[in-house]
């Protein structure tokens, strides 16, 4: 089963910052709930896994993560993730991340994703219906993970009020001073809280 | 002798025999609980088997890590195709001549096929183990659509193919192509379509759907080391054929392999064939010597085992501008998964497929059907019916509707016209079939009384004409026949093994009997309506008729029970080996009233000298005399046994009428009436004949009206759980009403037909018939099943009905 994603987050974080976040994987593994890297294989190379948690349904996705682009000057990261659950599910994604600046205000960016998942076994026979829903769920809470750990990076200069001491960050993991900030692992039942939400929400037309 | 005298009549009906609506023996222990399925059957020692199954439709094995499995107590093995490679058990023959993996050997060729087993304490130790079964896969691309496969640059499905151009049906033009079967005369139906007057033709596609009886697949298998014998308890609609095939797989003599099939829960063709699931089990109880149950769930059993039809069908009838049909055309791409594995008789790789031609006389017919491999599961069986008699009888009587609509002429008058006629039979179809008898006319007229055919169209008319009305009315009407009863044995074998079928019955001396057989009830209550055939044939009550099945160290040898072949070949089976019985019992009779047999008359449970009606001997005393003091020169005992080969198929018939009305805001289609008047010859039991005909109208229902196996593109099958599923139960089924003539088949002892698949095969057709009527004025020809509110919402959008 496939899922097509195309989806623009306008940020409150200049497009600096957010770029520094977006090139640092173990920091931006860190804003994706349930997910982790636990190794890197070579200077593209990632291992990593995520841990989906529905009920008393635990999937644990373990697999690798290669940055197959990465274009300073287009602010643009392409990246093909590759896992399996032991459960009877696979998954790959190829996922295309650019940050555009706001020009009408420099403090502030868009977050440009686009995303083919492929989802096989289990996960896409039960899962079928909800793979929207639920990728626009783990989405918004990665995009506010990101955003949140984006502000704690050291602000660069001339932009907004914030100081401007610090250097961009260069090779050290952008996130070393930044403490985590958000649950760890997916949580079915905020998720289908927020399903429930938007579900209710779209009834009634107020949905985005 | 103190007993009161009773009239022949009071006799016969006490006997409960033929025609008697008696109530089914079987139900009492299933309404309780208390039927014996495979699950139920616990051994000492006995293991429990789970199976890993492959995540993606297509891919290579790279690796596969058992450690962390091995290491969870209470597994007590993990197994692979390279541990059955050693006995040559990673591979099996197909019942259609090709070979299916056990266990995948280096490839996965679809979802859910199976790629190791685990060997467990119990069934959650098994469950935990296959999680920890690592399996690393690297994918290849997917076909799913047999004519994407059919492409030049299609992607291998069947690699251990390679360079096989030669099949078990002839040549093979294409890596993934299986066989090309061709049937009546394509020059004679070529020359038909030069010179017609009108032609039509059709495209339609008959989903991949599942049988999806309420009992999934299992089987308990148990090796004794210190005898060598191998007790396989087992879902199988035909447990001898199953001794045979486990005797040549794993060398142990057939008679050192007991096959039991317990009570079933349901068959439909899902328990035909023989799954890796099954021969695993077996494996692993002979190599641990101990029992071995294996039970799938119900995810298992719609995705990995046998689903049924997969055919893309391409239909032309040639015809007179007045509608007479004078040739038929008809091309199928049949989708049959990785293996084939279609459990059809030898000769015919597209079973029944050529009874195409219906129930009209046409004189020139082809048909050719190309079997494909994608990457789906195998199968292609006979879901409640004769071997690709429902695909084809949808085929034809959707093309009948077709014409009718082009040349702007009635359903019901344009196959009045192109009937056989009553006095044609026996009659020889264009495919060669020969039709014992038939009287389509006399039913067909019936129904459209009962139904008053006339009223229900000008009501349609009249809501046509109203731009307001909230449904489209749609009438659907089939005439079908059906070929059954397979069959003869010049025609029709399994593995070699012609297609008879076989009755063993022993009179006991006080009079009560047993009969074994070989074939096996699933639900369709043998037990009951096989002691009626004897209670008629030899006059002893049904009530104390033991009827045995199922289990084949005692039972004799039979091909089993699918394609409506049980009454057909069985129960000619049953008559004659009872009429060997009276036979004997004439002699014994004879002796023992000191006439000669030729001075006997033979009335319902007694020889009765002739012209003296106080001189008799019943059944019951000719049963104690032939224990006790047989006649000079006869054996003792009474018993006898029959192995029948049919002469000829059997070809029951039926009228379906249907009256949906659709709603045009949402596109849910009600059944507002279903008349179905079927022709089964003599009926045996006429109370089990409705709930049989009941039971395949709504299986038919499911068919038409919700049951799909929907892929994705990388292959995921997506309807393979229940809540996606669609069985119908009492909530959705419509009300049915039933109706019967009455045909005898010539050439069956018993003039029976059989009946349990003809309201499954013509009632899909019905249905699809009374939705697209309902569209027919707006110009639609043809609408593919399944009719669920989604799909004929979107059909009244795009035709410009709906609401």
């Amino acid at each position: 089963m496939e899922v097509k994603l195309d989806k623009q987050y306008p940020l409150d974080v200049d497009a600096t910052r957010a770029w520094a976040l977006l090139t640092d994987l173990k920091a931006v593994a860190g804003c994706m709930p349930g997910a982790e890297i636990t190794e890197q294989l070579s200077e593209t190379s990632y291992k990593g896994g995520v841990k989906v948690k529905v009920g008393p349904a635990v999937a644990q996705f373990g697999g690798t993560v290669d940055v197959i682009e990465a274009v300073a000057a287009e602010r643009k990261m392409v990246l093909r993730g590759k896992g399996a659950d032991k459960g009877g599910s696979s998954a790959s994604m190829d996922l295309t991340a650019i940050i555009t600046a706001d020009p009408s205000n420099p403090a502030h960016c868009v977050l440009n994703g686009q995303a083919a998942v492929i989802v096989n076994g289990k996960f896409a026979q039960f899962g079928g219906r909800m793979m929207v829903q639920v990728s626009d769920m783990l989405l918004a809470q990665f995009v506010e993970n990101f955003r949140q750990t984006a502000l704690t990076l050291p602000a660069p200069e001339g932009v907004g009020a914030a100081t401007s001491s610090a250097a961009a960050p260069t090779g050290e993991s952008a996130t070393a001073t930044a403490a985590p900030v958000v649950a760890r692992e997916i949580n079915g039942l905020a998720i289908f809280w927020a399903l429930l939400k938007s579900w209710f929400g779209g009834l009634f037309g107020k949905r985005a | 002798m103190n007993a009161p005298v009773q009239t022949a009549e009071a006799r016969e009906l006490a006997l409960a025999g033929m025609g008697a609506s008696r109530l089914r023996k079987e139900d009492a222990r299933f309404i309780q609980g208390k039927g014996n399925y495979v699950d139920d059957i616990k051994m000492a020692g006995m293991l429990h088997m789970d199976i890993v199954r492959s995540p993606i439709a297509h891919g290579r094995i790279v690796k596969i890590n058992k450690e962390a499995a091995l290491a969870i107590p209470g597994v007590h093995a993990v197994l692979t195709a390279d541990d059955l490679k050693p006995l040559k058990l990673h591979w099996m023959p197909t019942l259609a001549g090709d070979v299916a993996a056990v266990l995948a050997d280096q490839k996965v060729h679809f979802q859910m096929q199976e790629v190791a087993i685990v060997i467990a304490d119990d069934r959650y130790i098994a469950a935990d183990a296959v999680e920890a079964v690592e399996v690393e896969y690297e994918e290849l691309p997917v076909v799913l659509d047999p004519y994407a496969a059919l492409q030049p640059d299609a992607p291998v499905i069947r690699d251990d193919l390679a360079g096989k151009t030669e099949g078990a049906h002839g040549k093979r033009d294409h890596h993934n192509h299986i066989f090309t079967w061709d049937a009546g005369d394509k020059s004679a139906a070529d020359a038909a379509f030069d010179k017609a007057e009108v032609t039509v033709s059709q495209h339609m596609y008959y989903p991949r759907v599942h049988p999806c009886p309420l009992e999934t697949c299992g089987c308990v298998a148990s090796f004794d080391p210190i005898k060598g014998e191998l007790t396989t308890f087992i879902t199988s609609q035909a447990p001898h054929v199953v001794r045979t095939v486990v005797s040549m797989l794993s060398g142990i003599p057939e008679s050192k392999v007991r096959i039991v099939s317990p009570d079933i829960g349901g068959g439909f063709g899902n328990k035909v064939g023989i799954y890796p699931g099954y021969v695993c089990a077996i494996v692993s109880s002979i190599v641990l010597g101990r029992p071995v149950k294996w039970v799938e769930d119900r995810i298992e059993n719609i995705s990995s085992t046998a689903f049924a039809r997969d055919y893309h069908m391409d239909g032309e009838l040639a015809a007179t501008a007045d509608g007479k049909i004078t040739g038929l055309r008809v091309n199928v791409v049949a989708d049959h998964g990785a293996f084939d594995a279609c459990a059809d008789p030898t000769k015919f790789p597209a079973g029944m497929f050529h009874i195409v031609s219906g129930s009209y006389d046409i004189p020139a017919a082809h048909a050719s059907v190309k079997g494909v491999y994608t990457n789906k599961a195998p199968g292609g069986v006979a879901y409640r019916c004769s071997f690709r008699v429902t695909e084809a009888v949808y085929l034809i009587e959707r093309m009948v509707d077709v014409l009718a609509q082009k040349l702007g002429m009635d359903k019901a008058e344009i196959r009045a016209k192109n009937f056989v006629k009553k006095e044609q039979f026996p009659y020889t179809s264009a495919f060669g079939f020969e039709y014992d008898s038939g009287d389509y006319q006399t039913a067909l007229d019936k129904v459209l009384e009962a139904v008053d055919y006339k009223g229900l169209r000008a009501e349609q008319a009249a809501k046509r004409a109203d731009p307001n009305s909230p449904t489209l009315m749609g009438i659907g009407l089939v005439t079908f026949t059906e070929v059954v009863g397979a069959g003869p044995s010049k025609m029709c074998d399994i593995l070699g093994v012609g297609m008879f079928d076989s009755c063993e019955i022993r009179i006991h001396p006080t009079g009560s009997a047993i009969a074994r057989m070989g074939t096996i009830t699933q639900g369709q209550g043998h037990q009951t309506t096989y002691a009626q055939i004897i209670a008629t044939e030899l006059g002893i009550p049904s009530e104390v008729i033991q009827v045995e099945e199922g289990d084949t160290s005692t039972a004799p040898y039979g091909l089993g029970t699918y394609g409506s072949r049980s009454t057909p070949v069985a129960g000619a089976a049953i008559a004659l080996a009872a009429r060997k019985i009276h036979a004997k019992a004439r002699k014994i009779a004879a002796h023992m009233l000191e006439v000669n047999e030729n001075d006997l008359d033979w009335e319902v449970d007694r020889f009765k000298v002739k012209g003296d009606d106080s001189k008799f001997k019943t059944m019951a005393e000719v049963a104690w005399q032939a224990y006790h003091q047989p006649p000079d020169g006869l054996e003792p005992g009474l018993e006898a046994v029959h192995y029948y080969d049919p002469p000829n198929f059997t070809f029951p018939f039926g009228i379906y009428l249907c009256v949906v009305d659709i709603d045009r805001a949402t596109g849910e289609t009600k059944v507002r009436r279903f008349y179905a008047l079927d022709d089964c010859g003599t009926r045996i039991n006429p109370m089990i004949i409705d709930g049989q005909i009941h039971g395949g109208l709504t299986e038919g229902f499911a068919v038409a009206m919700g049951q799909q196996m929907p892929f994705d593109a990388q292959g995921n099958l997506l309807g393979n759980t229940l809540m996606d599923y669609f069985l119908p139960t009492f909530v959705e089924t419509p009300h049915w009403e039933t109706d019967h003539t009455v045909t005898p088949s010539p050439h069956h002892p018993l003039g029976a037909k059989g009946v349990a698949e003809s309201p499954h095969v013509g009632s899909i057709p019905t249905f699809t018939s009374a939705v697209v009527d309902a569209f027919s004025h707006l110009g639609v020809t043809h609408l593919d099943m399944p009719h669920n509110a989604f799909r004929t919402w979107k059909a009244l959008r795009e035709h410009g009905a709906a609401l």
